[in-house]
Protein backbone atom coordinates (compact mmCIF):
# COMPACT_ATOMS: atom_id res chain seq x y z
CA UNK A 1 0.00 0.00 0.00
CA UNK A 2 1.23 3.49 -0.89
CA UNK A 3 0.19 6.87 0.40
CA UNK A 4 -0.58 8.88 -2.74
CA UNK A 5 -1.19 12.64 -2.95
CA UNK A 6 -3.12 13.93 -5.97
CA UNK A 7 -2.73 17.66 -6.68
CA UNK A 8 -5.25 18.63 -9.34
CA UNK A 9 -7.90 21.33 -9.64
CA UNK A 10 -10.07 19.07 -11.79
CA UNK A 11 -12.23 17.41 -9.14
CA UNK A 12 -13.54 14.83 -11.61
CA UNK A 13 -10.11 13.70 -12.63
CA UNK A 14 -9.04 13.44 -8.98
CA UNK A 15 -12.22 11.56 -8.04
CA UNK A 16 -11.84 8.87 -10.68
CA UNK A 17 -8.11 8.38 -10.19
CA UNK A 18 -8.41 8.24 -6.43
CA UNK A 19 -11.18 5.63 -6.69
CA UNK A 20 -8.93 3.56 -8.90
CA UNK A 21 -6.01 3.81 -6.49
CA UNK A 22 -8.16 3.14 -3.44
CA UNK A 23 -9.62 0.11 -5.13
CA UNK A 24 -6.10 -1.23 -5.51
CA UNK A 25 -5.48 -0.77 -1.82
CA UNK A 26 -3.69 2.60 -1.80
CA UNK A 27 -4.37 5.45 0.58
CA UNK A 28 -5.20 8.66 -1.29
CA UNK A 29 -5.04 12.34 -0.32
CA UNK A 30 -6.39 15.10 -2.55
CA UNK A 31 -5.41 18.76 -2.88
CA UNK A 32 -7.23 21.24 -5.11
CA UNK A 33 -4.32 23.57 -5.85
CA UNK A 34 -0.58 23.93 -5.46
CA UNK A 35 -0.64 25.75 -2.14
CA UNK A 36 -2.85 23.12 -0.54
CA UNK A 37 -0.77 20.40 -2.18
CA UNK A 38 2.54 21.63 -0.77
CA UNK A 39 1.06 21.98 2.72
CA UNK A 40 -0.44 18.48 2.58
CA UNK A 41 2.74 16.95 1.22
CA UNK A 42 4.82 18.58 3.96
CA UNK A 43 2.44 17.36 6.67
CA UNK A 44 1.62 13.90 5.34
CA UNK A 45 4.87 12.88 3.61
CA UNK A 46 3.23 10.83 0.87
CA UNK A 47 5.07 7.99 -0.88
CA UNK A 48 4.26 9.41 -4.30
CA UNK A 49 2.76 12.64 -5.64
CA UNK A 50 0.64 13.07 -8.77
CA UNK A 51 0.74 16.73 -9.83
CA UNK A 52 -1.19 18.47 -12.59
CA UNK A 53 0.51 21.28 -14.54
CA UNK A 54 -2.16 23.68 -15.76
CA UNK A 55 -4.14 24.57 -12.70
CA UNK A 56 -5.94 27.76 -11.77
CA UNK A 57 -2.97 30.05 -12.29
CA UNK A 58 -2.09 28.14 -15.44
CA UNK A 59 1.59 27.77 -14.59
CA UNK A 60 0.88 26.85 -11.00
CA UNK A 61 2.04 23.26 -11.42
CA UNK A 62 5.58 24.31 -12.32
CA UNK A 63 5.95 26.32 -9.13
CA UNK A 64 4.30 23.60 -7.11
CA UNK A 65 6.80 21.00 -8.28
CA UNK A 66 9.75 23.30 -7.61
CA UNK A 67 8.41 24.12 -4.15
CA UNK A 68 7.86 20.45 -3.37
CA UNK A 69 11.45 19.70 -4.32
CA UNK A 70 12.72 22.42 -2.01
CA UNK A 71 10.63 21.27 0.93
CA UNK A 72 12.62 19.33 3.56
CA UNK A 73 11.68 15.68 3.50
CA UNK A 74 10.22 15.83 -0.02
CA UNK A 75 13.46 16.17 -2.00
CA UNK A 76 13.30 12.57 -3.14
CA UNK A 77 9.57 11.87 -3.13
CA UNK A 78 8.61 10.55 -6.57
CA UNK A 79 6.58 13.14 -8.49
CA UNK A 80 4.50 11.98 -11.43
CA UNK A 81 3.51 14.94 -13.58
CA UNK A 82 0.10 14.62 -15.21
CA UNK A 83 -1.22 16.90 -17.92
CA UNK A 84 -3.10 16.95 -21.18
CA UNK A 85 -0.77 19.42 -22.87
CA UNK A 86 2.61 17.78 -23.17
CA UNK A 87 3.11 18.33 -26.89
CA UNK A 88 4.07 21.94 -26.29
CA UNK A 89 6.16 21.30 -23.22
CA UNK A 90 9.25 19.50 -24.49
CA UNK A 91 11.04 19.56 -21.15
CA UNK A 92 8.43 17.19 -19.79
CA UNK A 93 9.13 14.59 -22.40
CA UNK A 94 12.86 14.92 -22.00
CA UNK A 95 14.28 12.18 -19.80
CA UNK A 96 13.41 13.30 -16.24
CA UNK A 97 17.03 13.26 -15.09
CA UNK A 98 17.74 16.02 -17.60
CA UNK A 99 14.64 18.07 -16.83
CA UNK A 100 15.01 21.11 -14.60
CA UNK A 101 11.78 20.14 -12.88
CA UNK A 102 13.31 16.98 -11.43
CA UNK A 103 10.06 15.13 -11.80
CA UNK A 104 10.16 11.38 -12.04
CA UNK A 105 7.78 10.69 -14.88
CA UNK A 106 5.28 12.32 -17.15
CA UNK A 107 1.80 10.91 -17.71
CA UNK A 108 -0.62 12.25 -20.22
CA UNK A 109 -4.28 12.67 -19.34
CA UNK A 110 -6.32 10.56 -19.53
CA UNK A 111 -4.02 8.14 -17.76
CA UNK A 112 -4.07 4.47 -18.59
CA UNK A 113 -5.15 2.79 -15.31
CA UNK A 114 -2.66 -0.07 -15.65
CA UNK A 115 0.25 2.28 -16.30
CA UNK A 116 -0.69 4.43 -13.34
CA UNK A 117 -1.05 1.48 -10.96
CA UNK A 118 2.28 0.07 -12.10
CA UNK A 119 4.05 3.39 -11.62
CA UNK A 120 2.54 4.00 -8.20
CA UNK A 121 3.43 0.46 -7.17
CA UNK A 122 6.99 0.86 -8.43
CA UNK A 123 7.54 4.31 -6.91
CA UNK A 124 10.08 4.33 -4.11
CA UNK B 1 -4.19 48.58 15.46
CA UNK B 2 -2.94 46.52 12.57
CA UNK B 3 -4.70 43.66 10.88
CA UNK B 4 -1.68 42.71 8.79
CA UNK B 5 -0.89 39.03 8.99
CA UNK B 6 2.83 39.43 8.99
CA UNK B 7 4.69 42.60 9.94
CA UNK B 8 5.72 44.28 6.70
CA UNK B 9 9.11 45.92 6.72
CA UNK B 10 9.68 49.64 6.48
CA UNK B 11 13.00 51.43 6.15
CA UNK B 12 13.36 55.06 7.26
CA UNK B 13 16.40 56.98 5.98
CA UNK B 14 16.83 60.36 7.64
CA UNK B 15 19.82 62.15 9.19
CA UNK B 16 17.57 63.81 11.77
CA UNK B 17 17.49 61.68 14.91
CA UNK B 18 14.19 63.05 16.27
CA UNK B 19 12.48 62.59 12.90
CA UNK B 20 13.67 58.95 12.65
CA UNK B 21 12.30 58.17 16.08
CA UNK B 22 8.92 59.78 15.52
CA UNK B 23 8.53 57.99 12.16
CA UNK B 24 9.41 54.73 13.90
CA UNK B 25 6.83 55.32 16.59
CA UNK B 26 4.02 56.09 14.15
CA UNK B 27 4.86 53.28 11.72
CA UNK B 28 5.44 50.67 14.43
CA UNK B 29 1.98 51.45 15.79
CA UNK B 30 0.57 50.79 12.33
CA UNK B 31 2.00 47.29 12.62
CA UNK B 32 5.15 47.69 10.56
CA UNK B 33 8.55 46.30 11.37
CA UNK B 34 10.65 49.50 11.21
CA UNK B 35 14.41 49.81 10.60
CA UNK B 36 16.18 53.18 10.84
CA UNK B 37 19.23 54.48 8.97
CA UNK B 38 20.93 57.83 9.39
CA UNK B 39 22.48 58.20 5.94
CA UNK B 40 21.93 57.25 2.32
CA UNK B 41 24.72 54.68 1.97
CA UNK B 42 23.66 52.67 5.02
CA UNK B 43 20.05 53.08 4.02
CA UNK B 44 20.65 51.60 0.56
CA UNK B 45 22.47 48.62 2.10
CA UNK B 46 19.52 48.21 4.43
CA UNK B 47 17.02 48.28 1.58
CA UNK B 48 19.03 45.69 -0.35
CA UNK B 49 19.18 43.43 2.69
CA UNK B 50 15.70 43.91 4.18
CA UNK B 51 13.59 44.23 1.01
CA UNK B 52 11.07 46.58 2.61
CA UNK B 53 7.62 47.31 1.15
CA UNK B 54 7.99 50.96 2.10
CA UNK B 55 10.98 53.30 2.19
CA UNK B 56 10.73 56.75 3.77
CA UNK B 57 13.52 59.03 2.55
CA UNK B 58 14.53 62.49 3.69
CA UNK B 59 15.60 64.56 0.70
CA UNK B 60 18.23 66.71 2.39
CA UNK B 61 20.97 64.55 3.81
CA UNK B 62 24.75 64.75 3.86
CA UNK B 63 26.55 62.13 1.72
CA UNK B 64 24.35 60.46 -0.91
CA UNK B 65 21.47 62.86 -1.44
CA UNK B 66 17.85 61.85 -0.96
CA UNK B 67 17.07 62.15 -4.65
CA UNK B 68 19.81 59.63 -5.53
CA UNK B 69 18.60 57.32 -2.78
CA UNK B 70 15.09 57.43 -4.27
CA UNK B 71 16.39 56.60 -7.74
CA UNK B 72 18.59 53.73 -6.49
CA UNK B 73 15.84 52.21 -4.33
CA UNK B 74 13.45 52.40 -7.27
CA UNK B 75 16.01 50.68 -9.45
CA UNK B 76 16.53 47.91 -6.88
CA UNK B 77 12.83 47.24 -6.40
CA UNK B 78 10.38 49.05 -8.68
CA UNK B 79 7.50 47.88 -6.50
CA UNK B 80 8.81 49.31 -3.23
CA UNK B 81 6.75 52.30 -2.15
CA UNK B 82 9.00 55.31 -1.69
CA UNK B 83 7.80 58.31 0.33
CA UNK B 84 9.83 61.48 0.36
CA UNK B 85 9.85 63.85 3.33
CA UNK B 86 11.56 67.18 3.34
CA UNK B 87 11.65 70.55 4.99
CA UNK B 88 12.41 72.24 1.67
CA UNK B 89 9.21 71.44 -0.14
CA UNK B 90 8.84 72.97 -3.55
CA UNK B 91 6.82 71.80 -6.52
CA UNK B 92 10.04 71.27 -8.48
CA UNK B 93 11.64 68.94 -5.93
CA UNK B 94 8.34 67.05 -5.59
CA UNK B 95 8.13 66.53 -9.35
CA UNK B 96 11.76 65.49 -9.50
CA UNK B 97 11.28 62.96 -6.69
CA UNK B 98 8.20 61.49 -8.37
CA UNK B 99 10.15 61.16 -11.61
CA UNK B 100 12.90 59.33 -9.75
CA UNK B 101 10.32 56.81 -8.54
CA UNK B 102 8.79 58.25 -5.37
CA UNK B 103 5.11 57.52 -4.72
CA UNK B 104 4.30 60.56 -2.67
CA UNK B 105 5.70 63.58 -0.95
CA UNK B 106 5.25 64.82 2.60
CA UNK B 107 6.45 68.30 3.66
CA UNK B 108 7.83 68.74 7.17
CA UNK B 109 6.46 69.25 9.69
CA UNK B 110 3.68 66.67 9.41
CA UNK B 111 1.28 65.14 11.89
CA UNK B 112 1.15 61.41 12.66
CA UNK B 113 -2.22 61.29 10.91
CA UNK B 114 -0.78 62.79 7.74
CA UNK B 115 1.93 60.14 7.64
CA UNK B 116 -0.57 57.37 8.34
CA UNK B 117 -2.93 58.50 5.58
CA UNK B 118 -0.18 58.85 3.03
CA UNK B 119 1.36 55.45 3.91
CA UNK B 120 -1.97 53.65 3.67
CA UNK B 121 -2.86 55.35 0.43
CA UNK B 122 0.49 54.49 -1.14
CA UNK B 123 0.39 50.85 -0.08
CA UNK B 124 -3.14 50.53 -1.40
CA UNK B 125 -2.07 51.92 -4.72
CA UNK B 126 0.90 49.58 -4.76
CA UNK B 127 -1.28 46.52 -4.30
CA UNK B 128 -3.65 47.71 -7.04
CA UNK B 129 -0.73 48.23 -9.43
CA UNK B 130 0.68 44.85 -8.50
CA UNK B 131 -2.60 43.09 -9.11
CA UNK B 132 -3.03 44.85 -12.45
CA UNK B 133 0.48 43.90 -13.48
CA UNK B 134 -0.07 40.27 -12.59
CA UNK B 135 -3.30 40.17 -14.56
CA UNK B 136 -1.60 41.79 -17.53
CA UNK B 137 1.20 39.25 -17.45
CA UNK B 138 -1.34 36.48 -17.21
CA UNK B 139 -3.25 37.79 -20.23
CA UNK B 140 0.00 38.27 -22.13
CA UNK B 141 1.02 34.71 -21.44
CA UNK B 142 -2.39 33.54 -22.56
CA UNK B 143 -1.98 35.36 -25.86
CA UNK B 144 1.45 33.89 -26.42
CA UNK B 145 0.34 30.37 -25.69
CA UNK B 146 -3.16 30.63 -27.08
CA UNK B 147 -3.22 27.33 -28.94
CA UNK B 148 -1.91 25.49 -25.89
CA UNK B 149 -4.53 27.11 -23.74
CA UNK B 150 -7.44 26.36 -26.05
CA UNK B 151 -6.38 22.76 -26.45
CA UNK B 152 -6.09 22.47 -22.68
CA UNK B 153 -9.61 23.83 -22.25
CA UNK B 154 -10.93 21.37 -24.81
CA UNK B 155 -9.03 18.40 -23.50
CA UNK B 156 -9.75 18.83 -19.81
CA UNK B 157 -13.42 17.78 -19.89
CA UNK B 158 -12.67 15.07 -22.41
CA UNK B 159 -9.87 13.67 -20.23
CA UNK B 160 -12.10 13.73 -17.16
CA UNK B 161 -14.87 11.82 -18.95
CA UNK B 162 -12.44 9.33 -20.42
CA UNK B 163 -10.90 8.77 -17.01
CA UNK B 164 -14.29 8.12 -15.43
CA UNK B 165 -15.25 5.66 -18.16
CA UNK B 166 -11.92 3.88 -17.94
CA UNK B 167 -12.16 3.50 -14.18
CA UNK B 168 -15.85 2.56 -14.39
CA UNK B 169 -15.06 -0.18 -16.86
CA UNK B 170 -12.41 -1.51 -14.57
CA UNK B 171 -14.38 -1.34 -11.36
CA UNK B 172 -17.81 -2.19 -12.74
CA UNK B 173 -17.73 -5.85 -11.74
CA UNK B 174 -16.37 -5.20 -8.29
CA UNK B 175 -16.37 -2.44 -5.76
CA UNK B 176 -17.90 0.65 -7.31
CA UNK B 177 -21.31 1.11 -5.73
CA UNK B 178 -24.44 1.89 -7.71
CA UNK B 179 -24.58 5.34 -6.16
CA UNK B 180 -21.00 6.10 -7.08
CA UNK B 181 -21.50 4.87 -10.61
CA UNK B 182 -24.61 7.05 -10.99
CA UNK B 183 -22.75 10.07 -9.65
CA UNK B 184 -19.87 9.52 -12.06
CA UNK B 185 -22.19 9.15 -15.04
CA UNK B 186 -23.87 12.40 -14.01
CA UNK B 187 -20.46 14.10 -13.89
CA UNK B 188 -19.62 12.70 -17.34
CA UNK B 189 -22.78 14.30 -18.70
CA UNK B 190 -21.96 17.62 -17.02
CA UNK B 191 -18.46 17.61 -18.44
CA UNK B 192 -19.60 16.72 -21.97
CA UNK B 193 -22.15 19.58 -21.72
CA UNK B 194 -19.29 21.86 -20.70
CA UNK B 195 -17.27 20.72 -23.69
CA UNK B 196 -20.18 21.25 -26.06
CA UNK B 197 -20.79 24.71 -24.68
CA UNK B 198 -17.13 25.58 -25.15
CA UNK B 199 -17.11 24.35 -28.75
CA UNK B 200 -20.35 26.22 -29.45
CA UNK B 201 -19.00 29.47 -28.00
CA UNK B 202 -15.69 29.04 -29.76
CA UNK B 203 -17.44 28.54 -33.09
CA UNK B 204 -19.71 31.52 -32.51
CA UNK B 205 -16.72 33.69 -31.76
CA UNK B 206 -14.90 32.46 -34.85
CA UNK B 207 -17.95 33.08 -37.02
CA UNK B 208 -18.52 36.57 -35.64
CA UNK B 209 -14.86 37.39 -36.25
CA UNK B 210 -15.00 35.87 -39.73
CA UNK B 211 -17.96 38.08 -40.56
CA UNK B 212 -20.41 35.28 -41.24
CA UNK B 213 -22.45 35.56 -38.07
CA UNK B 214 -24.15 38.93 -38.40
CA UNK B 215 -25.79 38.44 -41.78
CA UNK B 216 -28.81 40.68 -42.06
CA UNK B 217 -29.57 44.24 -41.15
CA UNK B 218 -33.27 44.78 -40.79
CA UNK B 219 -35.45 46.95 -38.59
CA UNK B 220 -35.95 45.38 -35.19
CA UNK B 221 -37.99 46.81 -32.32
CA UNK B 222 -35.80 46.15 -29.28
CA UNK B 223 -38.92 45.90 -27.13
CA UNK B 224 -39.71 42.65 -28.94
CA UNK B 225 -36.20 41.35 -28.24
CA UNK B 226 -36.55 41.74 -24.50
CA UNK B 227 -40.30 41.26 -23.96
CA UNK B 228 -40.29 37.51 -23.40
CA UNK B 229 -36.99 37.30 -21.47
CA UNK B 230 -38.69 36.71 -18.07
CA UNK B 231 -40.53 33.77 -19.58
CA UNK B 232 -37.62 32.36 -21.58
CA UNK B 233 -35.12 32.56 -18.72
CA UNK B 234 -37.63 32.08 -15.90
CA UNK B 235 -36.63 28.51 -15.04
CA UNK B 236 -32.93 29.22 -15.08
CA UNK B 237 -33.44 32.32 -12.92
CA UNK B 238 -35.74 30.50 -10.50
CA UNK B 239 -33.11 27.80 -10.02
CA UNK B 240 -30.80 30.57 -8.71
CA UNK B 241 -33.67 32.30 -6.82
CA UNK B 242 -33.31 35.29 -9.11
CA UNK B 243 -36.16 37.40 -10.57
CA UNK B 244 -36.04 38.91 -14.06
CA UNK B 245 -37.81 42.19 -14.79
CA UNK B 246 -38.14 44.02 -18.07
CA UNK B 247 -38.61 47.78 -18.40
CA UNK B 248 -39.69 48.92 -21.87
CA UNK B 249 -40.72 52.40 -22.93
CA UNK B 250 -44.22 52.82 -24.50
CA UNK B 251 -42.77 53.96 -27.85
CA UNK B 252 -41.02 51.68 -30.36
CA UNK B 253 -37.23 51.33 -30.14
CA UNK B 254 -36.24 50.64 -33.73
CA UNK B 255 -32.69 49.65 -34.63
CA UNK B 256 -31.17 48.03 -37.69
CA UNK B 257 -29.75 44.68 -36.69
CA UNK B 258 -29.57 40.96 -37.19
CA UNK B 259 -32.19 39.60 -34.80
CA UNK B 260 -30.38 36.29 -34.25
CA UNK B 261 -27.12 38.06 -33.38
CA UNK B 262 -28.97 40.39 -31.02
CA UNK B 263 -30.54 37.40 -29.30
CA UNK B 264 -27.11 35.79 -28.81
CA UNK B 265 -25.75 39.04 -27.38
CA UNK B 266 -28.66 39.45 -24.97
CA UNK B 267 -28.52 35.75 -24.09
CA UNK B 268 -24.91 36.01 -22.97
CA UNK B 269 -25.58 39.10 -20.88
CA UNK B 270 -28.66 37.70 -19.18
CA UNK B 271 -27.10 34.31 -18.50
CA UNK B 272 -24.18 36.10 -16.81
CA UNK B 273 -26.52 38.36 -14.86
CA UNK B 274 -28.31 35.30 -13.48
CA UNK B 275 -25.18 33.29 -12.84
CA UNK B 276 -23.23 36.02 -11.04
CA UNK B 277 -26.21 37.15 -8.99
CA UNK B 278 -27.06 36.45 -5.36
CA UNK B 279 -30.04 34.48 -4.06
CA UNK B 280 -33.15 36.71 -3.99
CA UNK B 281 -31.38 39.01 -6.43
CA UNK B 282 -32.87 40.61 -9.52
CA UNK B 283 -31.96 41.09 -13.14
CA UNK B 284 -33.41 44.20 -14.75
CA UNK B 285 -33.35 44.50 -18.52
CA UNK B 286 -34.23 48.01 -19.65
CA UNK B 287 -34.35 50.18 -22.77
CA UNK B 288 -33.83 53.91 -22.88
CA UNK B 289 -33.31 56.42 -25.69
CA UNK B 290 -30.43 58.86 -25.43
CA UNK B 291 -30.21 61.18 -28.42
CA UNK B 292 -29.49 59.09 -31.49
CA UNK B 293 -28.98 55.85 -29.67
CA UNK B 294 -30.87 53.28 -27.70
CA UNK B 295 -29.33 51.84 -24.63
CA UNK B 296 -30.14 48.28 -23.71
CA UNK B 297 -29.03 47.65 -20.13
CA UNK B 298 -28.80 44.39 -18.21
CA UNK B 299 -28.33 45.05 -14.50
CA UNK B 300 -27.70 42.44 -11.84
CA UNK B 301 -27.46 42.62 -8.06
CA UNK B 302 -24.45 40.34 -7.77
CA UNK B 303 -20.99 40.56 -6.22
CA UNK B 304 -19.67 43.06 -8.75
CA UNK B 305 -16.38 43.06 -10.62
CA UNK B 306 -13.16 44.33 -9.00
CA UNK B 307 -12.01 47.48 -10.76
CA UNK B 308 -8.56 46.12 -11.56
CA UNK B 309 -10.11 43.28 -13.55
CA UNK B 310 -12.55 45.28 -15.65
CA UNK B 311 -10.16 46.08 -18.49
CA UNK B 312 -9.80 42.36 -19.21
CA UNK B 313 -13.51 41.48 -19.09
CA UNK B 314 -13.99 41.29 -22.84
CA UNK B 315 -10.82 39.28 -23.49
CA UNK B 316 -11.19 35.71 -24.63
CA UNK B 317 -11.05 33.23 -21.76
CA UNK B 318 -10.77 35.90 -19.12
CA UNK B 319 -12.82 35.03 -16.06
CA UNK B 320 -13.23 37.23 -13.00
CA UNK B 321 -10.99 35.91 -10.28
CA UNK B 322 -12.63 35.94 -6.89
CA UNK B 323 -13.55 33.40 -4.26
CA UNK B 324 -17.24 34.03 -4.87
CA UNK B 325 -17.06 33.10 -8.55
CA UNK B 326 -14.25 30.57 -8.56
CA UNK B 327 -16.44 27.49 -8.74
CA UNK B 328 -19.00 28.80 -11.24
CA UNK B 329 -18.86 27.08 -14.60
CA UNK B 330 -18.29 29.08 -17.77
CA UNK B 331 -16.26 29.16 -20.95
CA UNK B 332 -14.81 32.64 -20.51
CA UNK B 333 -15.95 33.47 -24.05
CA UNK B 334 -19.41 35.01 -23.51
CA UNK B 335 -18.36 38.62 -23.16
CA UNK B 336 -15.79 38.33 -25.95
CA UNK B 337 -18.69 37.22 -28.16
CA UNK B 338 -20.84 40.14 -26.95
CA UNK B 339 -18.12 42.64 -27.70
CA UNK B 340 -17.57 41.31 -31.23
CA UNK B 341 -21.30 41.16 -32.01
CA UNK B 342 -21.80 44.69 -30.68
CA UNK B 343 -19.01 45.92 -32.89
CA UNK B 344 -20.50 44.17 -35.95
CA UNK B 345 -23.84 45.84 -35.18
CA UNK B 346 -22.23 49.27 -34.97
CA UNK B 347 -22.95 49.30 -31.25
CA UNK B 348 -20.78 49.80 -28.19
CA UNK B 349 -20.83 47.84 -24.97
CA UNK B 350 -19.90 49.17 -21.57
CA UNK B 351 -19.77 47.93 -18.03
CA UNK B 352 -20.44 49.64 -14.74
CA UNK B 353 -19.93 47.81 -11.50
CA UNK B 354 -19.91 48.30 -7.77
CA UNK B 355 -18.39 45.60 -5.66
CA UNK B 356 -21.00 44.04 -3.42
CA UNK B 357 -23.85 45.81 -5.20
CA UNK B 358 -23.99 44.66 -8.78
CA UNK B 359 -22.97 45.07 -12.37
CA UNK B 360 -24.68 46.66 -15.35
CA UNK B 361 -23.76 45.94 -18.94
CA UNK B 362 -25.18 48.40 -21.45
CA UNK B 363 -25.23 48.15 -25.20
CA UNK B 364 -25.73 51.39 -27.12
CA UNK B 365 -27.23 50.85 -30.59
CA UNK B 366 -27.85 53.54 -33.21
CA UNK B 367 -31.53 54.48 -33.28
CA UNK B 368 -33.34 54.34 -36.61
CA UNK B 369 -34.52 57.85 -37.39
CA UNK B 370 -34.70 59.69 -40.74
CA UNK B 371 -31.80 61.82 -39.46
CA UNK B 372 -29.16 59.15 -39.03
CA UNK B 373 -29.67 56.87 -42.01
CA UNK B 374 -26.09 57.58 -43.02
CA UNK B 375 -24.77 56.30 -39.73
CA UNK B 376 -26.87 53.21 -40.18
CA UNK B 377 -25.54 52.58 -43.65
CA UNK B 378 -22.09 52.45 -42.11
CA UNK B 379 -23.21 49.76 -39.73
CA UNK B 380 -25.10 47.78 -42.33
CA UNK B 381 -23.66 44.51 -43.48
CA UNK B 382 -25.34 43.63 -46.77
CA UNK B 383 -22.27 44.54 -48.78
CA UNK B 384 -20.34 41.76 -47.12
CA UNK B 385 -22.44 39.02 -48.64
Amino acid sequence: MKKVLIIDDDADFAASVSALLQHSGHYVLRARDGTEGVAMAAAEKPDVILCDVMMRERTEGFFTIQTLRRTPGLEDTPILVISSIYETLPFFTAPPERSWLHHDAFLRKPINPDTLLEMVQAAT
Amino acid sequence: VSTRLQAERVVVIDDDHAMRLSCKQILARMGFDVELFDNGANGLDGVARLKPVLVVVDLKMPGIGGMDVVARVHEMDPEAVILVITGYATIDTAVEAMKAGAYDFLPKPFSPDELRVIVNRSLERRSLLREARQLREDQEQLRRRFVTFVSHQLQSPLSAVHQYLDVLKRLSATSASEAQRAEWLERCLTRTDELQELIRDWLTLARVEGGSFVRTSEPVDLRAVIADLPERYGDRAAAQQVTIRVQSPPDPCPVLADRKALDVLVDNLIVNAIKYNRPQGTVVVSLACHGNEIRLAVADTGVGIPESQREFLFNEFFRVQSDATRTLPGTGLGLAICKRIASELGATIEVESREGEGTTFSVALPLVTPGNDAALAGAAVEDRE
